[in-house]
């Protein structure tokens, strides 16, 4: 009993600072007459044409990037499915899961470097605006939902795929039958998910937007921040973007299933005619190209750049710093934070709570809701009176990049945990084994694999932020994706380019180091 | 009559031994296939289907030889333990599969889904989903399905395992009574000894690959010497 308090203790702390985290900046942000600038009863803002304009580029480039994306994901899946003993099918998967660790600004000069003017396919006169922004989008959320989907295939029985065959199906009635339903499960959660991440992405329209034609609200809310100083205006643009953020995740709630991201696949699915065989390995070839060419031009752009220049320079090393500062800092608040939330989710679980426990893993989820560049807009506006926000920047943005880190640390160490704790709490209870020992002996042997993936996974996502940093940031204290964004603002394309090599170098290298150090051994 | 000879199946990674069958199934006949976990039963299903290709050997229809043809061509149905159901279709469509994939389906056709779903006792179910049924209404559709589909071979894999005693007894007769009235013939496998002797006159004892046993249900379940037969009844 003991130890369910000390759990729920723990959970309860969690769970204080989170709501401090995220309503002291709601409370900054709704308190509009404290804001210069804005009148109480002042209509001004939510009628200015200019916000009406961010509202609808948003949607619209969240709305085609989400189907640009998943639409031909559907088809890749549904290959990779279809051809399990596909020869680079395994490698071909692995590259698909780069995006996820891929740090944005990196992805968008590898984007650049393909199809921008001097690149190998140029896209007519000029990249940036919504070709651009839509480009690198499909670049990150192809590979993701073709991971979300694949799983799908695996669902369907295999007595499904023999009585298809007994009863004369051809390709389209299987598809009809058989894969369809098994995909249609998955797909509202996949398009939500797309969308949500487009519609919330800071890093690629800010490089790639091309002026107040191509704005969302991300980038509108930074922008009235750091370059209009017109906190009022942020505020509005921030509630909106709140606002439309709680829509998603309430549907997203409602379709309640988003399948987990699995790349192994084992199945003795019997495709097919040869024709549709040359399609399906077409169709996977093509994707592997699209996702793999952007960091393959990146990595000989850089290497024929001025590497040494680049390297000699101190504001690199000093970069370079902050961004392993930050983004290990941040892990260690996600996963510490996630662990005790999973702890008292899984006692909770364990006693039937079963809501109570899906409750918690939400709260951990909440960045969802409120993205965290509302949350930086908030504290923004809530501290910069009082002090100087500037000054604060590592607190600050490292509590907000542990706060982005903590669902995906959710996601990836939540299943494992609750498993290990379904299994063997009422063992360990009865062998008194409890704290440290428990830890020693249970949690740490069967959960370091998990725990090494969440740490991994929380550092590399901290380490490629460019919201906050973005927000918070000054060239003391730049990481190495703001270093990059910098260059590119005064066209050192050569160097951002550069740096960017450098930034995917750092984030993989961390990304396998963590897994290796923590995780062990794959076979262990 | 249905004849299997010297059909020889293994697997590509060379870890289980080659298994080689030789049986003979009368036309009207139900032959029920026993034996333990692994022996091979539901792999000699599984290539009379046409799921797996065997090695050497032949299957023959009444004299002439169906193995070379494509799953789809072959005279046979199959009704699995689950799964033979797909559940976003309610059960007129599931039934309706059985004669056309594409659903197109003329006045005749129609009527005889409905037939079969009469004789299922399952007419007021038709727009139900298979979700919403027990699990015997779930295999009625399936056998539902084998009647209209007009197959020779009915092969039945465990189709009734996960049913109690009073249903499978009753849906054993209902497979008797299909066989018997659309002259089929059927394999039947099955744990359950009770089954055998419910089901069929003949039962084949399998085990390691091959049929080491071909008798009368009664005198192999009561008499038997063979020791596999006595440690396998023995077991259960």
């Amino acid at each position: 009993m003991s130890g369910l308090n000390s759990r729920a203790i723990a959970a309860g702390l969690v769970l204080a600072v989170l709501a401090l985290i995220v309503l002291a900046p709601m409370a900054g942000l709704l308190n509009l007459s404290g804001i210069p600038g804005y009148e109480p009863g002042d209509l001004r803002f939510w009628q200015s044409a200019y916000i009406r304009r961010v509202l609808f580029f948003s949607f619209w480039q969240a709305l085609l990037s989400t189907l640009c994306s998943v639409l031909p994901a559907i088809l890749v899946a549904r290959a990779f499915a279809l051809l399990p003993d596909f020869p680079l099918r395994g490698l071909l998967l692995r590259l698909f899961a780069l995006p996820l660790v891929v740090p944005a600004v990196v992805a968008v000069m590898g984007v650049v470097s393909v199809y921008g003017s001097g690149g190998w396919i140029p896209l007519g006169r000029s990249l940036y605006g919504l070709n651009g922004i839509l480009l690198a989008h499909v670049f990150f959320n192809l590979p993701l939902a073709v991971r979300l989907l694949l799983p799908q295939w695996q669902t369907i029985p295999q007595h499904h795929w023999q009585l298809g065959e007994q009863l004369g199906m051809n390709a389209w009635q299987r598809w009809r039958f058989l894969e369809w339903p098994a995909v249609r499960e998955a797909l509202p959660g996949v398009l939500l998910l797309v969308f949500m991440l487009c519609l919330t992405s800071f890093a690629v329209v800010l490089t790639l937007g091309g002026g107040p034609k191509s704005t969302t609200l991300e980038v509108a809310i930074y922008q009235s921040l750091r370059f209009d100083f017109d906190p009022a205006q942020a505020v509005v643009l921030a509630l909106l973007q709140l606002s439309i953020c709680t829509l998603v995740a309430i549907l997203t709630l409602k379709l309640q299933r988003l399948p987990e991201v699995e790349i192994t696949l084992t199945s003795d699915l019997k495709p097919v005619t040869i024709r549709q065989n040359s399609l399906n390995i077409m169709l996977i070839l093509v994707a592997g190209v699209f996702v793999g060419m952007p960091l393959l031009s990146m990595l000989i752009d850089a290497f024929a750049g001025p590497l040494w220049q680049v390297i000699g320079n101190t504001t690199l090393w000093q970069s370079i710093g902050n961004t392993l500062f930050i983004g290990l800092s941040a892990a260690v608040f996600s996963v510490g934070a996630g662990w005790f939330l999973l702890q008292y989710s899984a006692s909770l679980s364990l006693t039937g709570k079963t809501g109570k426990a899906r409750l918690l893993d939400l709260a951990g989820s909440i960045v969802y809701v409120v993205p965290p560049l509302v949350i930086g807009s908030g504290m923004f506006v809530l501290l910069s009176p009082h002090v100087d926000v500037f000054a604060w920047v590592y607190p600050i943005v490292i509590t907000i990049n542990a706060l982005m880190g903590l669902p995906f640390v959710i996601r990836s160490l939540g299943p494992a945990l609750r498993q290990n704790h379904a299994r063997y709490h009422y063992l360990c209870q009865s062998l008194s084994l409890q704290g440290w020992n428990r830890f020693r002996y249970l949690e740490w042997p069967l959960l370091r694999r998990p725990l090494g993936l969440a740490a991994a996974l929380a550092t590399a996502l901290a380490m490629g932020d460019l919201g906050v940093i973005a927000l918070f940031g000054t060239p003391h204290t730049a990481t190495l994706p703001l270093l990059i964004y910098q260059q590119l603002g005064a066209y050192m394309i050569p160097q951002a380019t550069v740096t960017a090599l450098l930034l995917l170098l750092l984030s993989l290298t961390v990304f396998w180091g963590l897994e290796r150090v923590i995780g062990g051994k794959a076979d262990a | 009559m249905l004849e299997i000879d010297r059909l020889e199946f293994g697997y590509a990674n060379g870890k289980a031994p080659t298994m080689q069958f030789n049986l003979s199934v009368e036309a009207g006949e139900i032959m029920s296939l026993i034996g333990p976990s692994g022996s091979g039963k539901s792999t000699l299903l599984n290539l009379i289907a046409g799921f797996l290709a065997p090695r050497a050997g032949q299957i023959l229809l009444d004299g002439i030889p169906i193995g070379t043809e494509c799953v789809t061509s072959r005279p046979v149905s199959i009704v699995f333990q689950q799964h033979n159901l797909f559940p976003h279709l309610d059960l007129y469509t599931n039934v309706a599969l059985g004669i056309d994939p594409s659903l197109h389906l003329n006045r005749e056709q129609t009527a005889a889904v409905s037939e079969a779903l009469d004789q299922l006792g399952l007419s007021d179910l038709q727009r139900r989903k298979p979700g919403e049924l027990s699990g015997g209404q779930r295999q009625r559709v399936a056998l539902a399905r084998v009647l209209v589909r007009k197959r020779k071979i009915l092969l039945l894999d465990e189709a009734f395992a996960a049913l109690g005693p009073a249903l499978r007894a009753e849906l054993i007769g209902l497979v008797r009574n299909l066989v018997r009235d659309n002259n089929m013939l059927a394999l039947l496998v099955s744990h359950q000894p009770r089954d055998a002797l419910l089901a069929s006159a003949r039962t084949a004892f399998i085990c390691a690959g091959k049929v080491i046993a071909l008798e009368k249900t009664g005198d192999l379940l009561d008499h038997s010497q063979l020791p596999e037969v006595r440690d396998y009844l023995g077991s259960i």
